[in-house]
């Protein structure tokens, strides 16, 4: 072969095996292609100003928003903001990463799973905090998950499940309301649009795909995913065949906000504003008044709180506390703890970190002891309220449902928590920290506690847990046919209790009411409580004749009831009135309801009072307390929970205390760790130097019945009962009481042994002196005789 | 950690020390050769000698016979209460001190600190006394010197056992002194974060400046009690 024809050969084979190389390298045709090519990050270039965001909107196909079209789809973060920004990496940020999250971090505050009915405050969280339980363990999927706690959710975790979730769990309605992808305007929008209680709201609606567009005003929406059939999907379109209940849900954006080339123009902030933060991060003292909260002391410096919890686009949150660069990687969070930010001091103590950040002041700490910057946290002494006697009870955004504002009252005043509980972590640093004491029923399994569904609970105890439910049916029924001026009523034990919009009872006291008295069902009527049933003689001649029509009247609302147990009648001294064939009958009693007196329901041809006896006294019991069952009740349920087939003991946790029923029947409470509190160290709110502990002196806290030390604290829960548990504050320290009591009287003496302490100092220091001048006089010839 | 090896390595020196001048003072064998290793040797015997010896002796009961017949019971009441003040109050600290600072990485806590400053104020109140009481017993009287070579030369410095006691006392003085000082200054407002860290150390070493001088004063004084009269 020619040398041309051999350079033709070299050159055609190159040529094919480079073409063969790239073919199998290169995708198919068919396959979507590669984000990593089509995207271009954006990096920062060095400029502090951040760009208009006037971007077209996409939605979840990555289609373009043309948002005058006819049944526009919401807008996706992922395909919205994810060309520029990197959606997976950020998906694995803090806020959204709980499922997958390697490291758990120090323990934060746990989602609360609160239901009154059952008495059930169950911390969860899908970090392996100690305390709580994973959500999957207790049979919450990550639907249930989403739609507890969706309220408080920035999207993401569990409200974006992965295709797997979505199939292990065909009973979840994902396909029709769509996850709830990382919303980011949750943080970063800065308009006042940004709306938490919409997007609470589009979450309960299963509007999840929804909800982003929602809450931040970027458009209206309208319709309830949750009242369609599960075999809806967005592709059906809208719902034709009705216009009033199963309402598509449908967005109307804002068209305003948008250009002629359908860019929106988003309002952001590069650090999302404390507000944003503070809408599920909220903590203020159960009834304090808003003017009278002071802020955190770095927020009336100015600062945000993204100045120091700072993220890079990972937002892997900095938590800023010490040893999290230890267990992160991530040295710059040794800048941002208290004493990285003051001191300049890494967890260890070294003087590695730049002191000083934002103009963080250097504190003097002049007189005070170094075993406190060994032993506490520097928010034992500034951060929290200070210790009171009995602690200070808080609420929190997402516990208690803060900041969700509309027609119905959101906010809850259970779970109790309270704070500041000085405890002892596990690198033996006391440090400030929230406190709840879990409640929930639960089956024991060697000795295993495995908690229960509040709905398992329900099926199981049947009417046992609708005292409240059952008398203000009644009283609802009743309510039809008052008069504007007239509320249905029960009065018992001293009590008044009358239906609430909720569709629950309200209890208020009765003054000068005697607490034994009999109950009976009343008309309110301005301060006055008339009988329902007056007393009168049927067979007078002279009975007012209205007294008939009203009676009527009660027994048609009574028909009304729900779940009525039977027929309602009214007994009047052997008369019994009732409605037969639409008709009032009135009639002389038959002898099965000879001794009744009053409405009631007529079972079985035996009379029932309109509320059983249980269902009085327990709401009798409860009434006027925050408690929701009584130990009548618990006893109960655990008596039913034992007769279901499910293996183990049934048992109930509140306040500390465990719950059984013992070899004899009775309800017996016990110690269990199970039951003990769950707590979470606390940061903020910080206080001014001048309100630290210390501020004053070490009595501040060292004294003979100091509140740092010896206030008590007694365990809280839906049950009503004495059978709490009961703690010291220095026990949560690991201190022993009765040495911090001998310490504390200690300092009764402290100044007298400082003046003693000076005298001997100054008496041996200057006899000291002297013996050395003397001997120094002697020595230089000064002093030649004694 | 450093504080743990200066306290073995001083503790231990000034032992050995005092151990060596008993033996050159009293050990026959010691002037017996001029090469110091087979002094060191000598030395090195007559330490495990005395030391499988005194093992063999101590008991409760003798320790008890030999607290016993301390000349501190012989001291009037007022001293006999003093000095029972001074050395119970000097030894509490020295164990709890010592040992919470070497053995406990936490360092002191709880009753034995209560303990420790209640003794620290005992200590104080004593020593204070005792200077102010004692103290002349203790002034030597140096001569006028006069500025020459010799002063640099040991052997004409004038360094006898009696003037070791004497300077072993002033530097025990001393030290409770900035014991004293060293503890009074953190509990007033006067000191940040940095001037208690070196307060807490500054306690520290006064604190095994004392126990160094109370074992030299100790050694030569128990030593100068049993030393045959011969030999003084």
């Amino acid at each position: 072969m020619s040398r041309a024809g051999r350079t033709a050969l070299g050159a055609f084979g190159g040529a094919l095996a480079a073409v063969l190389v790239l073919a199998a390298g290169a995708p198919g045709q068919t396959a979507a292609p590669d984000a990593t090519q089509v995207q271009k990050l954006v990096t920062w270039d060095g400029n502090r100003t951040l760009p208009a965001h006037l971007i077209p909107l996409r939605d979840e196909n990555d289609e373009p928003i043309i948002p005058t079209e006819t049944d526009p789809l919401p807008y996706s973060a992922r395909f919205t903001c994810g060309p520029c920004h990197d959606y997976t990496k950020i998906r694995d940020g803090w806020h959204f990463g709980a499922m997958t999250a390697v490291k758990s971090g120090r323990p934060g505050e746990p989602w609360l799973e609160v239901d009154p009915k059952t008495g059930t405050i169950l911390p969860l969280s899908y970090r392996k905090w100690p305390g709580t339980f994973a959500p999957e363990s207790v049979g919450l999927t990550a639907w249930d998950f989403t739609l507890l706690f969706g309220r408080n959710m920035p999207g993401g975790g569990p409200a974006e499940p992965s295709d797997e979730e979505v199939a292990a769990h065909p009973e979840a309605r994902w396909s029709v309301s769509g996850k709830a992808e990382v919303n980011c305007l949750a943080c970063h929008n800065r308009s006042g649009r940004q709306d938490q209680s919409e997007w609470a709201k589009q979450v309960l609606r299963e509007n999840l795909r929804w909800a982003a567009t929602s809450a931040a005003g970027v458009g209206e929406v309208g319709g309830m995913a949750s009242r369609l059939k599960e075999t809806w999907d967005i592709y059906d379109g809208p719902n034709l065949d009705d216009h009033e209940w199963a309402v598509v849900p449908s967005v109307k954006y804002r068209t305003v906000d948008f250009d002629s080339k359908h860019r929106y123009f988003f309002d952001l902030n590069y650090q999302p504003s404390s507000e944003r933060c503070l809408a599920c991060h909220s903590v203020s003292p159960k009834d304090a008044a808003m003017w009278s909260a002071d802020a955190d002391v770095h927020a009336a410096a100015g600062l945000k709180c993204t100045d120091c919890h700072r993220n890079d686009l990972g937002h892997a949150i900095l938590r800023g506390y010490e040893g999290e660069a230890a267990e992160t990687g991530n040295r710059t969070a040794e800048s941002f703890t208290c004493r990285g930010c003051h001191l300049g001091e890494n967890a260890a103590g070294e003087k590695s970190v730049m002191p000083g950040r934002l103009g963080a002041p250097y504190p003097k700490h002049t007189g005070i002891p170094l075993v406190h910057f060994k032993r506490l946290s520097c928010t034992v002494c500034h951060s929290g309220p200070k210790p009171q006697e009995g602690f200070t009870r808080v609420r929190t955004s997402r516990a208690n449902r803060l900041g969700i504002y509309g027609v119905a009252t959101w906010s809850t005043d259970t779970p109790a928590i309270i704070e500041p509980v000085y405890k002892k972590d596990e690198k033996h640093k006391i440090s400030p920290q929230r406190l709840v004491w879990p409640a929930f029923w639960a089956r024991r399994v060697g000795k295993e506690i495995v908690p229960l569904k509040p709905a398992e609970v329900e099926a199981a105890a049947g009417d046992l847990l609708k005292p409240e439910e059952h008398i203000a049916q009644v009283l609802i029924a009743l309510s039809q046919v008052m008069a504007e001026d007239e509320t249905p009523v029960l009065v018992s034990g001293g009590f008044v209790f009358a239906p609430n919009v909720d569709a629950g009872l309200d209890a208020v006291e009765r003054t000068g009411a005697k607490r034994d008295a009999p109950a009976f069902w009343g008309i309110g009527k301005g301060t006055d409580i008339l009988p329902l049933v007056p007393d009168f003689d049927p067979a007078a001649e002279d009975k007012d004749p209205a007294v008939e029509t009203r009676f009527l009247e009660f027994l048609q609302a009574l028909g009304t009831v729900l779940e009525k147990p039977g027929e309602p009648v009214i007994v009047v001294k052997k008369t019994a009135y009732r409605i037969v064939d639409g008709y009032l009958d009135i009639a002389e009693a038959p002898a099965e309801l000879a001794g009744a007196a009053g409405p009631g329901w007529i079972i079985e041809g035996k009379f029932t009072p309109l509320a059983t006896d249980f269902d009085v006294r327990t709401v009798t019991a409860k009434a006027g307390t925050e408690q929701t069952l009584t130990e009548e009740q618990v006893a109960l349920v655990l008596g039913a929970l034992g007769k279901t087939a499910a293996g183990g003991d049934p048992v109930y946790l509140s306040g500390g205390r465990l719950f059984q029923i013992d070899k004899a029947g009775n309800l017996a409470a016990r110690k269990d760790k199970a039951a003990g509190p769950v707590t979470w160290p606390l940061a903020h709110d910080v206080r001014p130097a001048q309100q630290s502990l210390g501020w004053k002196g070490c009595t501040d806290c060292h004294s003979g019945g100091s509140d740092f030390f010896f206030t008590k604290l007694k365990g809280t829960g839906p049950l009503l009962t004495k059978s709490v548990a009961k703690r010291s504050a220095a026990s949560f320290m690991g201190l022993g009481g009765i040495f911090q009591r001998i310490f504390g009287l200690s300092f009764i003496v402290r100044p007298a042994l400082k003046v003693v302490l000076a005298i001997c100092a100054f008496v041996a220091g200057a006899l000291l002196l002297l013996a050395g001048l003397v001997a120094l006089g002697r020595f230089a010839g000064f002093m030649e005789k004694r | 950690m450093l504080f743990t090896i200066v306290t073995i390595l001083a503790v231990a020196g000034t032992f050995l020390g005092i151990a060596l001048h008993r033996f050159w003072t009293t050990r026959e064998e010691a002037k017996s050769t001029i090469l110091y290793a087979e002094v060191f040797k000598k030395y090195l015997a007559w330490l495990a000698l005395r030391t499988v010896q005194m093992s063999r002796k101590a008991s409760p009961k003798a320790w008890w016979a030999y607290v016993k017949g301390l000349p501190l019971w012989r001291e009037p009441v007022l001293e006999r209460w003093l000095y029972i003040g001074l050395y119970g109050s000097f030894l509490y600290l020295a164990a709890s001190g010592f040992f919470f600072g070497i053995f406990i990485p936490r360092g002191m806590f709880g009753y034995p600190l209560v303990g420790h400053v209640t003794a620290g104020g005992l200590f104080a109140v004593c020593l204070a006394i005792i200077v102010l009481f004692k103290g002349r017993d203790f002034i030597t009287v140096p001569k006028p010197a006069s500025l020459s070579l010799s002063l640099l030369d040991p052997r004409r410095m004038g360094i006898t056992p009696a003037r070791v006691k004497l300077w072993a006392f002033w530097l025990f003085v001393a030290a409770g002194f900035l014991l004293t000082l060293s503890a009074l200054l953190p509990m007033l407002p006067l000191l940040r974060t940095a001037g208690q860290k070196f307060m807490f150390e500054f306690h520290r070493y006064s604190a095994l400046l004392s126990v160094a001088a109370a074992m030299v004063f100790a050694g030569l004084e128990l030593f100068e009690k049993d030393r045959p009269s011969g030999l003084r």
